[in-house]
């Protein structure tokens, strides 16, 4: 049985509309999917419905087997408790150190021992290469610090799925190889996650599964290799050739 | 012209225009935090509250802001009486200036609860935050950082314009510089003193308000 299954969800931002139609897709446990598509496509939007942050007009999220509810309280922060997001402008609290920003959610919304997380905290940040930020505020970090900063911070809350939502493109070019090699690090230990890209390659080199979506909707779904090489719907090949070209 | 400086026949007046210091230093304070309130208060009206209550409080600040302090505590002070209430010479400056400084203050704080971080809202809520939490550990921080500046700003005009008192016969310092004048006639010696202690007040309080701003909200403002 898919690990996560998405039923025909639907959502909208208010307008008439929808910006997610009929979207059904599943994936199984320890899956890296890759969302691709052009821009407004619904990818960034999919993910933001998983979370909650979008409410789904209609349709069904499954995820290990429970349905979520996301008009119920109890069961939108059951789901909150299992996915974790990371958002391409990184939303860091800037009102805290990095350590603070990775340890806070784990104290206050699991309520688990501060001096524990404290622990967790700091080997997260040094995994992610920012052994030496801890007292950092995210103004003082460059742009990948703070989006490793924020990986380290969805990661501390072990979701069962982390959620990459573009999170190399506000970043400056060369900055973008520190999160994509944190990302890959964490591909190899089987961590389950969706990441939203225009990164190509590094979709091709990561994912298992590729998903290609336009105005809304799921066109193709398949390996990196038929995605990105044999096409099958007119719009994926002229999506692909149009990126490949340069 | 010649002029001799005689500050011995005024050093003796120092503790006395120093008490005036600390009258003045206390009608500042007490009129900044009413201020504040009322700013507090009318600013959140502003962001939430009902049409006919938005409406009185910009009547309230266009009215205080468009017009002069001086004027405002002379409505205080000589027609109220005329409907029965009486209020001491500090009493009225003190609601006047609280008043005026409220209008002012609402302006200010208006801005703050504009100044919502969605970004980092979205991330608390995804977190699993609850509504409380988001607000007290993301929202009120930002509020509090982004109107730090123009609140100790506000204070620092607080001050100064506590002078105003003078007027009133309120023996706070300028009042008490210009007793002090009227007993010695020794005016620049009087008023350069004065104009001393007014500058270890502001400075004083700009260095006090700078440190607690850096050390609530790393705000690295200048000192001087």
């Amino acid at each position: 049985m898919a690990f996560l299954a998405l039923d025909g969800l639907c959502a909208s931002y208010g307008g008439a509309k929808d910006v997610l139609s009929d979207v059904t897709l599943n994936f199984a446990k320890g899956e890296v999917v890759g969302l691709i598509g052009p821009s407004g496509s619904g990818k960034s939007s999919l993910l933001r419905a998983l979370v909650g942050l979008l409410k789904p007009r209609a349709g069904q999220v499954t995820l290990g087997g429970e349905a979520v509810d996301y008009g119920s309280r109890q069961s939108l922060r059951a789901a909150r408790d299992r996915f974790a997001i990371v958002f391409q402008q990184y939303n860091l609290f800037q009102n805290m150190t990095a350590l603070r920003n990775v340890a806070i959610a784990p104290t206050l919304v699991k309520k688990r021992k501060a001096a524990e997380v404290e622990a967790e905290a700091r080997s997260l940040l040094t995994k992610v290469g920012l052994g030496e930020k801890f007292n950092a505020y995210p103004d003082e970090l460059s742009g990948g610090q703070q989006q490793r900063v924020a990986i380290a911070r969805a990661l501390a809350l072990h979701p069962d799925i982390l959620l990459l939502d573009e999170v190399t493109s506000a970043l400056d070019p060369e900055l973008v190889g520190e999160v994509l090699d944190t990302i890959r690090a964490l591909h190899a230990e089987g961590i389950t996650m969706l990441i939203v890209s225009h990164e190509m390659a590094f979709i091709r080199e990561v994912a298992t599964t590729v998903v290609f979506m336009d105005q809304g909707r799921v066109v193709e779904v398949g390996p990196p290799a038929q995605i990105f090489d044999a096409p099958q719907s007119p719009r994926l090949r002229d999506f692909t050739a149009r990126i490949l070209r340069h | 012209m010649s002029y001799t400086l005689i500050y011995s026949q005024v050093s003796g007046h120092i503790p006395y225009l120093l008490a005036g210091a600390w009258l003045t230093l206390q009608l500042a304070c007490i009129s900044f935090f009413i201020g504040w309130g009322i700013g507090l208060v009318n600013a959140a009206v502003l962001a939430y509250g009902p049409r006919p209550a938005r409406m009185a409080v910009r009547a309230y600040v266009t009215f205080f802001i468009n017009t002069p302090l001086l004027v405002q505590i002379f409505f205080i002070f000589f027609v109220l009486p005329d409907m029965g209430i009486l209020l001491s010479p500090y009493a009225a400056v003190a609601i006047g200036m609280s008043l005026n400084a409220g209008a002012y203050l609402t302006e200010i704080q208006r801005a703050g609860f504009g100044s919502l971080r969605r970004a980092e809202m979205d991330a608390a809520a995804a977190m699993g935050f609850s509504l409380v939490q988001t607000i007290w550990y993301v929202v009120l921080p930002h509020i509090a950082k982004a109107l730090y500046p123009p609140l100790a700003n506000q204070f620092i005009i607080q001050v100064m314009t506590t002078s105003i008192a003078a007027i009133f016969a309120v023996e706070e310092l300028t009042g008490r510089a210009y007793n002090v004048n009227s007993l010695t006639f020794r005016a620049l010696e009087v008023f350069s003193i004065t104009a001393v202690i007014y500058i270890a007040l502001t400075i004083l309080c700009s260095l006090a308000l700078a440190l607690l701003g850096r050390w609530l909200f790393r705000v690295n403002a200048k000192v001087f």
